[in-house]
């Protein structure tokens, strides 16, 4: 099971059925939502600053909606404060260009987006321990 | 987590008093003594009843977002329709402007015509004065010619005549003076004098006469 994890998704409605997706696949005991790549810059600056706990694993959305930068930017800024994290894109897009671009930017995986999403996050809990310790390659859950 | 017993007999007091137990994931963090049946039963009670929550919810919340996709399309759809009839109307005013600017332009066009055809009647009636004009000119200098070669032929008749009759005249009077004999010359001259006076009559009269018919035709 995963300690903790961030979502950064400006869908609300999203947050609601990834958090009870992960709780019904006892895939982590906390969950964090934020909506805003911005938002969640200054939480992570704030993290390597003051040495508070980060998330295990971070969830970004591709194209966030009232946002400076999309989510491989943001990948691309946490990636470069620090490591320590796993990482990865939750959106619906399954465009191969945009893959490569989350992939160079330091995202590990990429998860598609769609009303079953509890069989991708399954498979993700399972290839989880192998991102953790920097051994399982980029993946694509569709 | 171990929970103490107190804390144990509250939850089960409040499950079997009020009906509420635990939910959320702190169920998953605490650690049940096998033995302890009745709290073990609670905890997994309040599991399943937490998962069937939690499964209902994200059913109602997939649904919700699914009709939230189908609303967002329809917004997007319908913003489409808007921006194809606006665009629509504004061609239709561009070209009712068009359509304006062309029944002006008709208007004007129109109006230029109306001017050049006055202009050219007014000119039509300039070249019809002018012609009626320079017809009565012809005429006048036809007539002047007409009476100028009346007044030459008149003359020159009335020369002959003259020069004939002083002729004549003349040589009766020689033959007279002379003593010759006269029978025959003088019956010549009354007749030739005769002969001259109705000629120089009859030409007056036939100039008059064309005259007087050239100023009935007018």
């Amino acid at each position: 099971m995963i300690d903790s994890i961030l979502l950064v998704d400006d869908e609300s409605l999203f947050h609601l059925v990834f958090e009870d997706a992960c709780s019904l696949l006892d895939i982590s005991l906390t969950l964090e939502c934020l909506d805003s790549s911005d938002e969640a810059v200054k939480i992570f600056e704030d993290m390597y600053k003051t040495g508070k706990p980060r998330p295990e694993c971070v969830f970004v959305d591709l194209n966030i909606i009232g946002s400076s930068f999309d989510g491989i930017e943001l990948i691309r800024k946490v990636t470069e404060m620090g490591n320590g994290m796993v990482i990865g894109i939750i959106s619906s897009s399954d465009e191969p260009e945009e893959q490569e671009k989350a992939k160079a930017a330091g995202a590990q995986f990429w998860i598609i987006k769609s009303d079953e999403i509890e069989p991708r996050l399954e498979d993700f809990k399972k290839d989880f321990p192998k991102y953790k310790d920097y051994t399982g390659q980029f993946k694509i859950y569709k | 987590m171990k929970v103490d017993k107190s804390t144990r007999d509250l939850l089960l007091d409040i499950q079997k008093s009020k009906k509420i137990v635990l939910e959320g994931n702190i169920l998953k963090v605490i650690e049940v003594d096998p033995s302890d049946v009745e709290f073990s039963k609670y905890i997994k009670e309040s599991l399943d009843k937490d998962k069937e929550t939690r499964r209902r919810r994200l059913d109602i919340t997939k649904q919700v977002q699914t009709q939230n996709k189908d609303l967002l399309a329809s917004q997007v759809e319908n913003e489409r329709i808007n921006e194809e009839l606006k665009e629509t109307l504004e061609v239709v005013e561009l070209s009712n402007k068009d359509l304006l600017a062309s029944q002006i332009e008709n208007e004007r066009i129109n109006e230029e015509l109306k001017t050049a055809l006055e202009t050219a009647e007014l000119a039509k009636k300039f070249a019809e004065d002018a012609k009626d004009a320079a017809l009565d000119d012809l005429e006048i200098v036809q007539k002047k010619s007409q009476f100028e070669l009346m007044g030459t032929i008149v003359k020159v008749a009335l020369y002959v005549i003259m020069g004939v009759g002083v002729t004549t005249t003349l040589m009766y009077a020689i033959a007279l003076l002379s003593g010759a004999d006269t029978q025959i010359i003088g019956s010549t001259w009354s007749n030739m004098f005769g002969i001259l006076l109705t000629n120089a009559f009859s030409i007056v009269g036939t100039i008059m006469g064309v005259k007087y018919a050239s100023e009935k035709k007018e």
